[in-house]
């Protein structure tokens, strides 16, 4: 089964910056990935917020490297199998 | 322990403070913007929250202060780490560098030692002008006293900070901006690499070749081993083969294996993004010819910034700083080779 990897809806205020980026992926695509591990990095403005997987798994990136993303985008999976 | 993380630069220096931090109550960092903030290149993300301020200690923007209170830590037993935010603002801080760091050690007859780390910021290329945007290599390779390493890639700028922490002379460590990862700054793909998990160190003083060649030897560091790949790739496909060498290290300066290389190869291009003249291009060619003049085939050639202060405006800083295109014009010409038009 595979899980979301969500971006928190409350990750920033959107009314201030309604995007922000996807700065860095630090697995590639399809790599094993411990439940806690920093995947990625989102970038707003000249702010970086660290992304935690939420599972043990396969990683899956759906939003790539420079990728826009807003509050509560799902930016990959990891799949549990 | 291997580990399938591809980590940037900045996040590399990060760790490897933080692990020698965990191990060694001795070490601990200050400078300005380096607790709350992170360090404004990332070199500090996280420490602040982990250790707390008496180890992670922002300081006012007085250089001269803390840099001369880190060689007196220094001295005192501790390890110092402290952060010259851009290597551009040394001119405030220069007698603490080179007259207590550089020589205290000497000055005592040994019996002093001086375990410090200067890390600093480099380089251009992001439109920040002539004070925010010089490397300055040579500049602190030339003064007897102190170790400097310019790491050009995340494996490598893990295992020579902590190898600098170890280290019980002063090493100013110099991490170039435009390498560091930074979600607001591009930088190389091949700067981020595969980190293991573990401390490792890289010993000073033995350069790396990146890739190995028959035609021509580049010599390099930093951000232009980079730009020297680039390069490579390009003349693979006209069959020209390029050895391409890097440095890691300034001082001390891995000599030999510059000079094995050349000797196989007859050519020679180095490429650095400090100044021209007086520096690192002019050391590397007097190096392969007063071991034997008769290592070189043609004329070497080097690529640096052509002695004017690095441009604000970015096609004129774009025209200053070394690239793919003018190294591998370098290098046709020690071929002898001139590009045929398109």
């Amino acid at each position: 089964m595979a899980t979301e990897i969500a971006l928190p809806p409350d990750l920033w205020d959107a009314a201030a910056n309604p995007e922000g980026i996807v700065a860095n992926w630090f697995f590639t695509e399809g790599a094993g990935v411990r439940k806690g591990a920093t995947v990625a990095e989102i970038m707003v403005e000249k702010t970086s917020f660290d992304i935690a997987a939420p599972a043990d798994g396969h990683l899956h990136i759906v939003v790539g490297k420079d990728g826009v993303v807003k509050p509560g985008a799902v930016i990959g999976t990891v799949d549990g199998g | 322990m291997s580990s399938n993380r591809i980590m940037t630069v900045s996040r590399a220096i990060s760790e490897a403070i933080a692990q020698e931090m965990r191990t060694d109550p001795k070490v601990f960092v200050m400078g300005e913007d380096i607790g709350k903030y992170g360090g404004i290149f990332g070199t500090t993300t996280g420490l602040l929250a982990e250790f707390g301020e008496e180890r992670v200690r922002d300081t006012p923007i007085s250089e001269t202060g803390f840099i001369g209170a880190g060689v007196g830590a220094a001295m005192s037993g501790m390890r110092p780490i402290v952060e010259l935010m851009f290597v551009d603002f040394f001119g405030v801080c220069m007698d603490s560098i080179y007259n207590l760091a550089a020589k205290n050690i000497y000055f005592s007859g040994g019996n002093y030692k001086v375990p410090m780390v200067i890390m600093t910021a480099t380089g251009g290329g992001y439109s920040d002008a002539g004070q925010h945007s010089q490397t300055l290599h040579a500049t602190f390779a030339h003064l007897p006293g102190l170790k400097v390493v310019a790491p050009s890639n995340a494996y490598d700028a893990k295992g020579m900070m902590i190898s600098a922490i170890r280290d019980d002379s002063p090493v100013v460590f110099m991490f170039h901006k435009g390498l560091q990862g930074l979600a607001w700054m591009a930088s190389p793909e091949a700067a981020a690499t595969e980190l293991p998990e573990e401390a490792y160190t890289i010993p000073f003083g033995k350069a790396n070749i990146v890739r190995a060649g028959k035609d021509v030897t580049i010599v390099t560091l930093s951000m232009m081993v980079h730009r020297s790949l680039e390069a490579a790739a390009a003349l693979e496909k006209e069959g020209i083969d390029a050895e391409v060498i890097d440095l890691r290290t300034l001082v001390p300066l891995d000599r030999k294996t510059v000079i094995r290389s050349v000797a196989k190869t007859g050519r020679l291009v180095v490429v650095d993004e400090d100044y021209k003249s007086f520096g690192l291009t002019a050391e590397i060619l007097a190096s392969v010819v007063e071991d034997d003049p008769a290592h070189l085939k043609a004329a070497p050639q080097r690529l640096a910034v052509p002695d004017v202060p690095i441009p604000y405006s970015r096609p004129m800083e774009r025209f200053v700083l070394p690239n793919a295109e003018t190294i591998a014009a370098a290098v046709r010409a020690t071929l002898g080779k001139v590009r045929e038009a398109a």
